[in-house]
């Protein structure tokens, strides 16, 4: 069960990019970041494989987290996708885990704080 | 007793490394079916592992030898009695799985000493998949699979260098072997700075970050901005676009990376990359990160007079001569 502390949005899955259902949950993912001052986690477990435009917005949802107090995080649920995740350098930028259990675990502690997260996008950096 | 040398060559990919060998599954096939994108018939800093086996055959003075592409560990009754009836009844064959810094001539002076009827190569870690065996009744139906159990067989302690080559991470141990010195291997190029070995005609852009030890192969380029190194190896016709770090990791010829990436720890291969350490393998096409550069893979070629006919008996389309 997920506690009502947290968020868990699923990421749009890229199998039909174009439909309604997928735009909707673009939006609410973007807003939800947006306005959300609960931990969020974004949930790509069922997607199988990923494109130029969900790169695109995973991206836009690492941005926002660089100006939030709650952690948001991704859950890449297969190997596939977090070694995606690495090439394009979001795991450097923010957390990932294998499970939404994991995750969950993770924002229960509260997760890193801005100051944190800040000091190792700069040791990231170096 | 006249000798026939034969390379074993992994299936999946022969044809396309191979011309004249029968096909066996198309690149996209091999990617998504076998366990890794690791082989010996794609270029180890330049290298070509094949030719290496061949050059150390032709030591031998042996005239001619075959490549076969045919997925069976050992060689098949059929083959050896096609062998026999050319009165041909030592074999030496090798499995390309390995490298291996060998004296072909010893073994064979080895196995002629020890009168055994078959000697294998091994090492520590065991059988190299390098093996002389004389058969004087391949005619008559006796072959490796059939061959009395109580036959004569030998080891050959080999103690040099030699490195199996099975998975990524083998793969890259051994570029960073030879990127080391620690075998006779060295990369094909010009070392244009301390460990760092430049192919023919690679371009790399001014703000390139090269960290040795590292190799970049012929025709390949590298943008601004990129960091290269250390323990990299980026094979020849390789595009690198701004900004992107290969950090030890092998491109396989002829592929493209988008800018912004970190490849650390991976073998890419067009559009396929396989992280060394887990063994996944990803597709990054879709997600426009990864291709295959328009000068596509030069692969191994014969020009030398080939003999793809081996007779009724034998697997005709899975063999190829190579006059040496």
């Amino acid at each position: 069960m997920i506690p009502a502390d947290r968020t868990v949005l699923p990421f749009p899955c890229p199998c039909a990019p174009n439909s309604r259902s997928s735009k909707l949950l673009r939006r609410k993912l973007r807003s939800a970041l947006r306005i959300s001052e609960l931990p969020v986690i974004v949930d790509l477990s069922h997607c199988g494989t990923l494109n130029r435009d969900d790169i695109e917005l995973l991206l836009d949802c690492a941005a926002q987290g660089a100006g939030r107090d709650t952690p948001i995080v991704v859950v890449a649920g297969s190997p596939v996708t977090q070694v995606l995740l690495e090439v394009v350098r979001i795991s450097s930028l923010i957390p990932v885990f294998s499970s939404v259990e994991e995750a969950l675990g993770y924002t229960k502690t509260g997760g890193m704080s801005r100051v944190e997260r800040n000091q190792n996008a700069v040791e990231y950096l170096k | 007793m006249e000798l026939a040398a034969v390379v074993i060559v992994p299936p999946a990919e022969s044809s396309a490394a191979i011309p004249g060998l029968a096909p066996q599954a198309s690149v996209r096939e091999h990617a998504l079916n076998s366990h890794s994108l690791a082989s010996l018939l794609t270029p180890i800093l330049g290298n070509d592992i094949l030719h290496a086996w061949i050059e150390r055959i032709r030591k031998l003075g042996v005239p001619s030898l075959w490549l076969s592409s045919s997925g069976q560990e050992k060689l098949a009754c059929s083959t050896l009695q096609a062998f026999a009836s050319q009165g041909i009844q030592r074999f030496l064959t090798i499995k390309l799985k390995s490298y291996a810094e060998m004296d072909l001539s010893d073994l064979i002076h080895f196995h002629c000493e020890s009168r055994n009827t078959v000697t294998e190569v091994h090492d520590s870690l065991g059988q190299l998949g390098v093996r002389v065996f004389d058969h004087p009744a391949a005619a008559n139906g006796n072959c490796e699979y059939c061959a009395p159990a109580d036959a004569g067989h030998s080891a050959y302690p080999f103690h040099g260098y030699a490195k199996r080559v099975l998975s990524a991470r083998e793969r890259q141990d051994l570029v960073g072997d030879v990127l080391i010195g620690g075998c006779a291997m060295r990369p094909l190029g010009k070392e244009v700075d301390e460990n760092v070995w430049l192919g023919e005609g690679a371009k790399i852009a001014d703000s390139v970050r090269l960290i040795g030890p590292s190799y970049i192969g012929a025709h390949t380029e590298i943008r601004s901005g990129a960091t290269i190194g250390p323990f990299a190896s980026i094979e020849r016709d390789c595009l690198v676009d701004y900004g992107t770090t290969v950090e030890r990791s092998t491109l396989l010829p002829g592929t493209y990376l988008a800018s912004g990436l970190m490849i650390r720890h991976a073998l890419v291969d067009g559009r396929y990359l396989e992280d060394v350490n887990s063994g996944v393998i990803a597709d990054l096409e879709p997600a426009g990160l990864t291709a295959r550069t328009a000068s596509s893979r030069r692969r191994i070629s014969f020009s030398s007079a080939d003999v793809p006919a081996w007779g009724s008996k034998g697997p005709a389309a899975q063999w190829r001569k190579v006059q040496l």
